[in-house]
């Protein structure tokens, strides 16, 4: 364990994030259970006052999600120098083998979190909450997800020792000892191009069909789920090294740095934003048929649809800008 | 038109203080009348005003505006129908002290996103009908009983509600007051608005204002007169 | 969708001026919250500081160092024995280095003596850091005495006042040349404090180091990234220590904010229900709400850095320098050199305004369901 500052605040956060989510979860389980739209009970009014609760929580926890996914980045990167061998973030996460776990649990609970917000949203527009019940049983779904990124990321940390010196012997000796992958492993580039590019093109290509004709909206949100690992693949095996301009420096993080003007983010945030629009579509799908939806429902998914190919362009312009005018050739 | 069939309403139900302010209630209002709650206090008039104006809830029976039903409507769909159909004016004005008598009035029409500078002139046009443009920017607390009647009066009407709902308008006025509200609610009437007013004030229930006086007592519909 | 957008610009207005009708409530929980996160800032701007300070200092060090040690006891080292080293493979060079720490009981103070490696004053002339000359007052051309390791005192000129982009390097340094180090502390000729090596190949350090060890078994070998990690271990473990030590705090200010979200004066909650019965939705308040908590945090947040930056960075931290530092007693004060960085932000963030704003989400939620007709009863 490091009593790092970054640590302490995770940690800190982890706890508030789950403390928030058991109050949701019991208020949904509640909900579920004793939900009756057509009664003027007073606990009815209470349960429907509790939903706009809830509401406020998942925003405030999808904000959260997103701040302690950057703050994990970031403090992984600035204790890579206390593990031997570890140059950044990549480094410190594989010092144990939770830290890839923490990571993946928290980018899972904010894809999560988007996906209710979208649910909740399509919900609020109709009369007499129709998707109530799919809303809260989701939230019973993300509850474990998210209490057991607490207890990973707990475990990943306190199973952190720094290799220091501890007495008048240098520790050096434990220097090689354990094995960390500075590097993650190279996926090979070329066929990474061509499946990237063309999956991209398929994405787009079914994202315009539903926009126009609003058709396929399950192929689209399959796309963005495939979208989103092929571009993080990507990342690794071609686009990062063109920012780097190393051919060998296969690094999904080190991007996020002022070194590289912080691209990373733009790059991230968009890739996210598609995503969490893209498989939002697909979600809203099976509730056409809710009557007091049949209008919204579609309008809704023609939007995010719109804001999915507009994140996911964009992001393919900014990763293919360094490997199109960019100096830097892989081959060199 | 607004009707209420059989509604009721029971506040703190099954708790040992449970109390009925209202039992069992039948109402017509057509649009286009002015209908006066009669009765002393205590008698439900309020929470019948309350109820109709979807302020709450009935804990039985439903209320038709237009031929729909609100009743079982969430409550954000009920406030947006409240915004854009009724205007309030409330026994003790219920006005917010430290702002201006003009932002007073446009706060209701702040969640609708209305521009800003339209909706300022909006304001300012409806002060100034009730002589009160210069007043516009005097806070509340400096301003006469009157003159923050005439307010609350202009607030109720920014977002041209098609009903007026008053409870106990003259309370807090002197007769001289009370005569000039009742003016200006006949002048409303006269541009077709539909008024429903609870009062026990024979200044209100005996002016030429009101179509229909309905008598309340202990929650129920005691009695019902029709003028003209 | 420009509706929407006036819409929060309407209830933003609205907030601030209701913000600004109860200065006296949220004044003092203005000034609760930017004192925590001025606290906080300033122990994470502290350490930050001095992690990034040790940091340049070793980035000229050597990539080992090696030093003799005696019955467990730090020694002098015989240059000899620098031979041998540089016969290891992969040892670029290996320099006998002199350096020392000398107490000026005067001033009460320590000055690190150093022999440089390239460009030695002449003998009888000296270098010394910023701090010196301040606080002896003594300025390029002048002569300074020292007493000497017998108790003589020893003159010397001065050649120069450093510079340094690290002040905790330069401040309390003393360059002089070899003759006059080995005269003013005694060391033997064919002595040196440590020996530093250069080494090619960072992969290689584990075994150069061993194979040191080998040949000289009372040698100790340091490598320079060890170092580095200890410093900010320790570092980093003293501001985390004072931050657990601190989370008292955060709690005790969680409770007041707590306080002050859930009691609203009837004053309030009069309004919120003249709002709500007018036509304001539950979730207009609640965004009025939020608002009203991120204008409180925002303000604290910005005024607490800055606040802790001044502090830091122009006062030397003047309030808990000493807990810090530990060995600050040993060192001339010197000032920090300004640093600042997001990852520090965002922790700074989560430790103060996170806990916050969750602690009002659930009593601004009671706020915003108050009954509309509650005015009306």
């Amino acid at each position: 364990m490091i009593l790092h500052p970054g640590i302490l605040a995770l940690f800190l956060s982890s706890l508030l994030i789950s403390l928030m989510t058991i109050y949701a979860a019991s208020c949904g389980f509640m909900i579920l259970r004793r939900w009756d739209i057509d009664s003027g009970s007073e606990l009815q009014l209470a349960l429907e006052r509790r939903t706009c609760l809830i509401s406020s929580i998942a925003s405030y926890l999808l904000a959260l999600q997103l701040l302690s996914l950057f703050l994990f980045i970031q403090t992984a990167d600035s204790i890579s120098h206390l593990f031997v061998g570890a140059m950044c973030a990549v480094g410190t996460l594989t010092v144990n083998s939770f830290g890839y776990p923490t990571l993946l649990l928290k980018v899972l609970n904010f894809i999560l979190a988007g996906l209710w917000l979208i649910l909740n949203h399509a919900d609020n527009r109709g009369y007499d909450y129709p998707l109530i019940r799919a809303k809260y049983l989701l939230l019973l779904i993300m509850a474990p997800f998210i209490l057991t990124e607490t207890v990973v990321q707990c475990i990943y940390f306190t199973g952190l020792k720094p290799d220091i010196i501890t007495s008048c012997c240098g520790t050096l000796f434990s220097q090689g000892s354990r094995g960390i992958a500075s590097e993650i492993l190279a996926i090979p580039t070329a066929p990474m191009k061509i499946l990237f590019y063309s999956c991209m093109a398929a994405t787009l290509a079914a994202g315009a069909r539903l926009f126009l004709k609003g058709k396929g909206s399950y192929i689209f949100a399959i796309m963005s789920g495939v979208t989103f690992v092929i571009s993080i693949a990507s990342i690794i095996s071609f686009i990062s090294l063109y920012f780097y301009e190393m051919p060998s420096h296969h690094c999904p993080f080190c991007i996020l740095q002022k070194e590289y003007g912080y691209v990373g983010y733009p790059l991230y945030a968009l890739m996210s934003l598609g995503t969490i629009t893209g498989l939002g579509v697909g979600l809203l799908q099976p509730f056409r048929k809710k009557e007091t939806l049949g209008m919204i429902i579609p309008a809704i998914q023609r939007k995010l649809a719109a804001v999915s190919l507009f994140s996911f362009f964009i992001y393919t312009l900014i990763a293919s800008w360094p490997i199109l005018f960019s100096s830097f050739n892989l081959k060199g | 038109m607004i009707s209420a069939r059989g509604i009721s309403k029971v506040f703190n139900h099954g708790l040992p203080n449970e109390f009925a302010a209202l039992h069992p209630v039948s109402l017509d209002v057509s649009l286009h009348e002015t209908t006066v709650l009669k009765g002393p206090s205590g008698s439900g008039k309020t929470t019948l005003l309350g109820l109709m104006a979807c302020m709450a809830r009935p804990t039985s029976g439903r209320i038709f505006l237009n031929e729909r039903e609100i009743t079982s409507l969430p409550e954000r769909f009920l406030t947006e129908i409240r915004r854009s159909t009724f205007g309030f004016i409330f026994q003790q004005f219920n006005l917010i002290k430290g702002l201006s008598a003009l932002e007073n009035v446009m706060i209701p029409a702040y969640p609708t996103g209305e521009k800003y500078s339209i909706l300022r002139r909006r304001a300012l046009e409806s002060l100034e009908m009730f002589n009160l443009g210069q007043r516009a920017d005097a806070r509340i607390e400096w301003l006469s009983g009157g003159e923050a009647q005439r307010v609350a009066i202009a607030r109720a009407l920014i977002n041209n509600p098609a009903i007026i709902i008053a409870d106990e308008p003259t309370s807090h006025l002197d007769s001289i007051q009370s005569r000039e509200f009742i003016d200006i609610m006949t002048d409303l009437k006269a541009k077709g608005r539909t008024i429903i007013l609870a009062s026990h004030d024979p200044i209100v229930y005996d002016s030429g204002l009101a179509d229909r006086v309905v008598e309340m007592r202990d929650g129920r519909i005691a009695n019902e007169i029709k003028s003209s | 969708m420009p509706n929407l957008i006036e819409r929060q610009r309407h209830i933003i207005d609205f907030t601030l001026s209701s913000l600004l009708r109860r200065k006296g409530k949220n004044c003092a929980l203005l000034l609760v919250y930017t004192l925590i996160v001025f606290i906080l800032a300033s122990v994470l701007f502290f350490t930050h500081a001095l992690k990034r300070e040790a940091a340049l200092l070793l980035n000229e060090a050597p990539e080992i160092i090696v030093q003799r040690t005696l019955a467990g006891r730090y020694q002098t080292i015989p240059i000899a024995w620098s031979d041998r080293i540089l016969k290891i493979n992969g040892v670029i060079s290996v320099r006998p280095r002199l350096w020392g720490y000398h107490f000026d009981s005067a001033f009460k103070a320590n000055y690190t003596l150093t022999v440089p490696a390239g460009n030695p004053p002449q003998q009888g002339s000296i270098d010394i850091g910023s701090g010196i000359s301040m606080m002896r007052g003594a300025n390029r051309g002048d002569i300074i005495a020292f007493t000497g390791h017998d108790g003589i005192p020893r003159s010397f000129k001065i050649r120069n006042i450093l510079e340094h982009e690290s002040q905790l390097l330069a401040n309390d340094l003393i360059l002089l040349s070899e003759e006059d180090y080995r005269d003013f502390t005694g060391i033997p000729a064919d002595q040196a404090t440590d020996l530093a090596l250069r080494v090619r190949n960072s992969r290689e350090y584990g075994i150069i180091a061993e194979k040191i060890t080998r040949i000289y078994p009372d040698t100790r070998p340091i490598v320079r990234t060890e170092i580095l990690r200890t410093y900010d271990a320790l570092f980093g473990w003293r501001s985390g220590l004072l931050i657990v030590i601190f989370s008292a705090a955060i709690l005790a200010f969680v409770i007041f904010a707590w306080e002050k979200a859930t009691g609203l004066s009837a004053e309030e909650r009069r309004e919120i229900g003249i709002l709500k019965a007018v036509g304001w939705e539950t979730s207009d308040i609640l965004l009025m709400k939020f608002w009203e908590g991120t204008v409180i945090s925002l303000t604290a947040f910005l005024v607490g850095i800055i606040l802790a930056y001044l502090h830091v960075f122009f006062t030397s931290s003047a309030l808990f320098a000493p807990v810090l530092k530990g060995w600050s007693t040993l060192y001339p004060a010197f000032p920090l050199t300004p640093f600042l960085d997001l990852g520090q932000v965002a922790t700074l963030f989560f430790l103060t305004v996170v806990p916050y704003t969750i602690t009002t989400i659930v009593p601004s939620w009671r706020a915003a369901t108050i009954d509309p007709d509650a005015v009306m009863r």
